[in-house]
């Protein structure tokens, strides 16, 4: 292996997938996307806050202000009815949201939304079929013969297609949470830092992905298949994770032990997705807010879930995912 | 002298079907020496096997057998890619780049020294006559232009061995001269070109060895004389002595170099 070559190689490499993400509109799309966040943020403000206060019966009765007010308030608190009098608008004021929370918690919740569904599910799976296209395109017969033709490692050519197109995703998630985190802070006054784990959440989630995509990119050279292969993908592993915590927290009679010993290979051989979720929820302080999978938390209640183990097995499953990829890349007569 | 090319016993068969059980032959055996400093055609009808035998000088395929040196080493040392210089006759350059870029990016990755990028190509860019459109996208390019971009970024590392696959395709008069021009310079320069064309006019030009494949196999490898007969009435024209051989299968007159 002559290194000088490789780094020379992942360097113009990074550099031109950058370039292309730019010319190709995604940056531009993706930059939309965090501008509208960013503005949505800014149209938040909270109102009435009230702090958090803790029953002692799981679900507790919640009523609007304005419900309790025709029925008394006095009553309702003799009856432990948990009363909303605070409010949440959006919109610049367009949309009013009843909140029965405190200001940061009300905040956070919205912190949780955003990464939880937006950055994290739709922004995830749309990235990843919006560069699904990336590496297709680079590996056309008419394309690949000339810069296969350099004097350069094709284990880093494809690396550096994979960490510039990582990059550029990674710029587009700090982009994200950096807007929609500052404009929350300047309108609502909270600045919760845990918020900025999601960056690196983000990026080792489309990582994992990603090197899927690549290996389907490769194989197939198409980008149909390489797009929908990877979406197909994210929910084998969905379903993966969250059929291991279902059969974890709630077993099934007569589940031999076979069984349960292929459920954790696959657990701990795929991605979970599920689980990163999890693990920003907690980052997240979110229990009083929000509500986890049940399946995921009656397995961290049970001392069966290892968050770092979690992550590291996923990391491991994309190394060796990108390193199955470099060798088909190398078998390849172009 | 170092021959700049050789090829022993060289065999490619691509495996096709379920699980590669079937396999075709594309090249067959084939041994053959280009010396440096020498222009040397390579000639042979559709399917012969001709772009198969500069893929597996170019690292672009690997041999089912045999043996291939480049540059006075073995194929595995990618590093003598760095003193190749390829083009090819459809260009796909990435559209979002402009033909500045698109030099620098090649050029880059050949290990031309970055301060030397920009020189070079807009040297480059001059030499093939798109100096005044070195900014534009190439998605605006016409094919002509695309193919003197080409040219432009095989020359980028000033290579020691210039492989031009039927490299006339789609470039006008203008820009077939500046093609000739250029490998008129590698000769002088004592330099090694293998052109592989169809066009027989230019290799008859151009070329001072040439081979011919066919079928996969080396039908004929020497010099023009030898292939057409000497001055004279007995002389036949390059396409009669290619009819010949192509129609009558092999003809082994030092096959080997």
């Amino acid at each position: 292996m002559n290194l000088p070559d490789a780094i020379r190689t992942t360097r113009w490499m990074i550099r031109d997938t950058i370039r292309q993400s730019i010319a190709t509109k995604l940056f531009w799309v993706m930059l939309g996307a965090t501008v509208i966040s960013t503005l949505f943020c800014l149209s938040v403000s909270v109102h009435n806050d009230t702090p958090p206060r803790v029953y002692e019966w799981d679900h507790p009765g919640v009523l609007p202000k304005y419900e309790a007010d025709k029925l008394g308030m006095k009553k309702l608190e003799n009856d432990g009815v948990r009363v909303i009098s605070g409010e949440m608008t959006l919109g610049f004021g367009m949309m009013t949201v009843p909140v029965g929370r405190n200001r940061e918690d009300s905040v956070r919740q919205l912190e949780l939304i955003l990464v939880g569904l937006v950055a994290d599910t739709a922004g995830v799976l749309l990235a990843l079929l919006w560069t699904a296209g990336f590496l297709p395109t680079f590996l056309e017969p008419q394309s690949a013969t000339v810069l296969l033709a350099k004097p350069t490692p094709r284990w880093a050519i494809l690396l550096g297609k994979y960490l510039g197109v990582v990059l550029f995703v990674a710029l587009n998630a700090v982009l994200f949470i950096g807007g929609t985190w500052l404009a929350l802070g300047i309108k609502t006054g909270v600045w919760f830092g845990a918020y900025w784990l999601a960056v690196p959440l983000l990026i080792v989630n489309f990582g994992i992905f990603y090197a899927v995509s690549a290996f389907f990119a490769v194989w197939t050279r198409s980008t149909v298949a390489s797009a929908f292969g990877t979406i197909l993908f994210w929910f084998l592993c969905w379903m993966m994770n969250y059929t291991h915590h279902r059969l974890t927290a709630f077993p099934i009679e007569g589940m031999t032990a076979t069984s349960h010993l292929f459920l954790d290979m696959g657990y701990w051989l795929l991605p979970k997705p599920l689980d990163l979720g999890g693990i920003f929820f907690d980052a997240m302080y979110s229990d009083g807010f929000g509500v986890k999978s049940e399946e995921l938390r009656l397995v961290q209640e049970a001392g069966r879930f290892r968050p770092e183990l979690s992550v590291l097995a996923s990391a491991t499953f994309a190394a060796g995912t990108l390193a199955l990829t470099a060798y088909e890349f190398e078998m390849t007569d172009y | 002298m170092t021959a700049a090319v050789a090829f022993e016993n060289v065999e490619k068969t691509y495996k096709t079907g379920y699980f590669g059980r079937n396999g075709v032959a594309a090249v067959r055996g084939i041994s053959l020496t280009i010396p440096t400093g020498c222009v040397f055609g390579l000639l042979g009808p559709n399917r012969a096997g001709k772009t198969t035998l500069v893929k597996l000088l170019l690292s672009l395929s690997s041999p089912s057998a045999g043996t291939i040196a480049r540059l006075g080493e073995p194929i595995s040392k990618r590093h003598t890619l760095a003193r190749v210089g390829y083009m090819h006759e459809n260009h796909a350059f990435p559209r979002y780049l402009s033909a500045v870029e698109v030099l620098h990016f090649y050029g880059g990755l050949s290990g031309v020294p970055t301060g030397e990028l920009r020189d070079r190509a807009t040297k480059l860019l001059d030499r093939v006559g798109l100096s005044d459109r070195g900014l534009e996208p190439i998605n605006r390019f016409s094919k002509g232009m695309v193919q003197r971009l080409g040219l432009a970024q095989a020359l980028m590392n000033d290579p020691d061995l210039l492989i031009l696959d039927e490299p006339t395709e789609g470039l006008d008069l203008m820009g077939r001269q500046l093609l000739r021009d250029v490998i008129t310079e590698f000769r002088t320069a004592k330099k090694t070109v293998l052109l592989v064309s169809h066009v027989l006019s230019e290799v008859e030009e151009l070329c001072d060895e040439l081979a011919v494949i066919v079928a996969g196999s080396l039908a004929y490898r020497g010099n023009l004389n030898e292939l057409i007969g000497p001055p004279g009435p007995t002389r036949r024209s390059l396409e009669q002595a290619l009819l010949g051989l192509y129609q009558s299968g092999l003809y082994q007159k030092g096959a080997t170099a």
